[in-house]
């Protein structure tokens, strides 16, 4: 399959210089039997040192404290996946996948997507694939793709109440709906070629595999994915979390190149 | 019996403790109060035989608890073998996903136990609960006993009671067993915490640092103390007496001020002992009360020693149908909720309530445990110069080092109304020694 060249970049600009911040961020590509990493080059500005870790979905994460007073924060990193398959059987990490079959955090039903989840009919869906397809193809039809609508911290229940949203608010609405089926499905963070940014997907257990769907686009996900890490919702693989002390406001800009390799 | 000498010294020794600071602090409305934690001086004692089955029985329950916690957070073979139901663990609040996969020194998931129990009317101990995530209460008899021997030192030669003063050194064994190199220190949210008499009390009999987040830091996976003089020293291990969610605002509450960013991951890695482990609160919720026995025998092949308060999930179909029938003899807690809140008794429901409560119920059928009313003993209190009963509870203390120590007292709590059966310190119940005796 592919070999995919990507290029992460974020940027944090303080208004005014900011004493202490620390910083984890998972924007590394994930090593499984999907995907595999072949070079990985990474730099933090100002100059910091860094730890390397792996939280408990598996997600690879870098992690530090820059202690000097800086206005400004640039995290980047770039390098080649090969992507091996895409749909993968993945070597059991969690030795059940009830962690994500129940309700957590954004992905809490309430009524109005109960209700939604009540209206549909899965009586001529025979696996757990068919499920999930006409379950994509339907919200698909039924929520509405619309930037700035939603921000970071919105639940499945507030966004499907707004019906729109984007690319995390479909996945969040999408996978709460495949565990109310009983199908084990988790959120995916992950960059793809011609977003600009980063992007959301689904994963959903069908048999014995765990099959990527990509609700925004009403797909499945092919070679043209990067996976960066996954859990039961945005938060869990949220790819940048900070903590500062001053600084005043603050902006991020985030930039994202996916590209083939020849 | 014949009043002890220590009787007379009641009001002195109460005064001695507001002085020392023996006090809880309650928050209501946001508004803190400190309310004193009222000191009844007449103990419980209890016999040498008695206390060695409640010790035996104590050990056996911390060592399954242990055991549970790390199959939990990593192969789950409890939930496999269909002995505990998946939901009660993903879908309850102690469960956290931070944990899988992450092994704390020496395997030791909860080092400070409190096990809550009352002994019926029919002689028997029952298991109320299990505290392992910050369970609280140790130093009052700590202190009480040290206050009482000065008091009345003539009392302390005429019964063969075991010393209670130990428990500084119990808790110092288990730091130092797990710790993988460095200081060792309490962690407290401050001044402003409901036991920060004990935090303080503790450090200064364990010799550990009593320090508050902003004196620790983390850097290159260490956790280093930072002294008044600037100077930096590692800690290898933290008995932290705040919550989970407050511990790391990088991994947890991302709003926690009182905690320490990235401590977690200097845990991760096993490079500091956190006491006790974060994510306990699988263990001791109240609905996994209920399978306690049934872990014991899983992985002890052991009989359970103490029982259980029969308990009766409404999760089960042939449970429910029992609640609804008997709801009038039950008490219903709330699995998420603790100190003595979201506990109420079905005889003392209206109506409307009772019929409320069980469409609740119906929804939500996870959420609540019922339980049998215990008829548990009284104990004789003072009150206004004259003896009454009261009811009473006894929290014991199990350390876990290289093997699981039960501490020889316990904190014996009353309840000052006289229909209360709830006798929680932070629902104005006050407090008595409890004397083991050695022969």
């Amino acid at each position: 399959m592919a070999v995919l060249h990507f290029e992460y970049k974020m940027e944090i600009k303080y208004e005014e210089y900011a004493g202490k911040c620390y910083f984890t961020i998972k924007c590394i590509p994930k090593e499984d039997a999907r995907q595999h990493l072949l070079g990985l080059k990474l730099s933090v500005l100002p100059e910091t040192a860094y730890s390397w870790g792996e939280d408990s979905f598996g997600n690879r994460q870098v992690y530090g404290c820059e202690t000097e007073p800086h206005n400004q924060f640039v995290f980047q990193a770039a390098g080649d996946v090969e992507i091996l398959q895409t749909d993968y059987e993945e070597e059991a990490r969690e030795e059940t996948t009830g962690i994500f079959c129940v309700p957590h955090g954004k992905c809490v039903p309430g009524p109005g997507l109960s209700e939604y989840y009540r209206s549909q009919d899965f009586s001529k869906c025979k696996s757990h694939y068919e499920t999930c397809m006409a379950l994509m193809h339907r919200l698909h039809q039924d929520f509405s793709y619309v930037p700035g609508a939603t921000q970071v911290g919105t639940t499945a229940d507030e966004a499907w109440e707004m019906g729109r949203g984007v690319c995390q608010d479909y996945t969040h609405i999408y996978i709460t709906l495949l565990r109310m089926a009983g199908i084990p499905a988790r959120y995916v963070c992950g960059l793809i070629i011609g977003e600009g940014a980063s992007h959301a997907w689904a994963e959903a257990l069908c048999g014995s595999h765990w099959v990527a769907f990509d609700p925004t686009n009403d797909c499945l996900v092919l070679d043209h994915y990067i996976k960066l890490g996954h859990g039961r919702d945005a938060a869990d693989c949220a790819i940048n979390r900070g903590l500062m002390w001053n600084g005043g406001a603050q902006s991020q800009t985030v930039s994202v190149l996916v590209e083939k390799r020849e | 019996m014949e009043q002890m000498d220590i009787v007379k010294h009641t009001d002195k020794i109460n005064e001695l403790l507001a002085r020392y600071g023996v006090k809880f602090g309650i928050y209501k409305n946001n508004v803190f109060k400190e309310q004193l934690f009222p000191f009844d001086s007449i103990p419980r004692i209890i016999g040498h035989e008695e206390f060695s089955y409640l010790e035996k029985g104590l050990k056996q329950r911390v060592m399954a608890l242990n055991l549970f916690l790390k199959d939990i957070y990593s192969k789950k073979q409890i939930v496999k073998d269909g002995i505990v139901p998946e939901d009660f663990i993903f879908a309850s609040s102690g469960y956290m996903a931070e944990c899988e996969g992450v092994v704390p020194p020496k395997d030791i998931y909860s080092h400070i136990s409190g096990i809550d129990l009352v002994k019926g009317k029919d002689d028997n101990w029952y298991i109320l609960e299990d505290n392992l995530r910050v369970p609280s209460g140790a130093s009052y008899p700590m202190i009480a006993r040290d206050l009482c021997r000065r008091s009345s030192p003539d009392t302390f030669q005429n019964y063969r009671l075991e010393d209670n003063r130990n428990y500084a050194s119990l808790l110092r064994r288990a730091m130092d067993y797990v710790n993988p190199g460095g200081h060792t220190v309490i962690l407290t949210p401050g001044r402003y915490n409901a036991a920060y008499f004990e935090h303080s009390y503790l450090a200064e009999k364990t010799g550990a640092h009593l320090a508050t987040g902003s004196e620790l830091m983390v850097e290159n996976d260490t956790l280093y103390y930072i002294s008044s003089d600037g100077t930096r020293e590692r800690v290898g291990a933290v008995y932290r007496r705040i919550s989970d969610e407050y511990l790391d605002p990088m991994n947890f509450n991302p709003e926690s001020l009182i905690g320490i960013p990235h401590i977690y991951e200097v845990f991760r890695k096993g490079n500091v002992a956190l006491m006790n482990a974060p994510g306990n609160g699988v263990a001791d919720d109240k609905g996994i009360y209920y399978f306690v026995p049934k872990m014991i025998k899983y992985y002890l092949d052991e009989e359970p020693i103490l029982s259980n308060a029969p308990t009766y999930l409404p999760f089960y179909e042939e449970d429910i149908q029992y609640v609804l029938a008997h709801f009038d003899d039950l008490v219903l807690k709330d699995v998420a909720e603790a100190g003595g809140y979201g506990v109420v008794f079905g005889s003392s429901m209206t109506k409307q309530q009772k019929q409320d409560f069980i469409s609740l119920l119906q929804r939500e059928p996870r959420r609540f445990i019922a339980q049998e009313v215990i008829d548990f003993q009284d104990l004789d209190i003072v009150d206004n110069g004259e003896i009454v009963p009261r009811k009473a509870d006894l929290r014991a203390f199990v350390v876990m080092a290289e093997e699981p120590l039960v501490w020889k007292s316990g904190l014996t709590r009353f309840s000052r109304n006289t229909d209360s059966f709830i006798v929680n310190s932070s629902q104005g119940g006050g407090f008595k020694d409890t004397w083991v005796l050695y022969q």
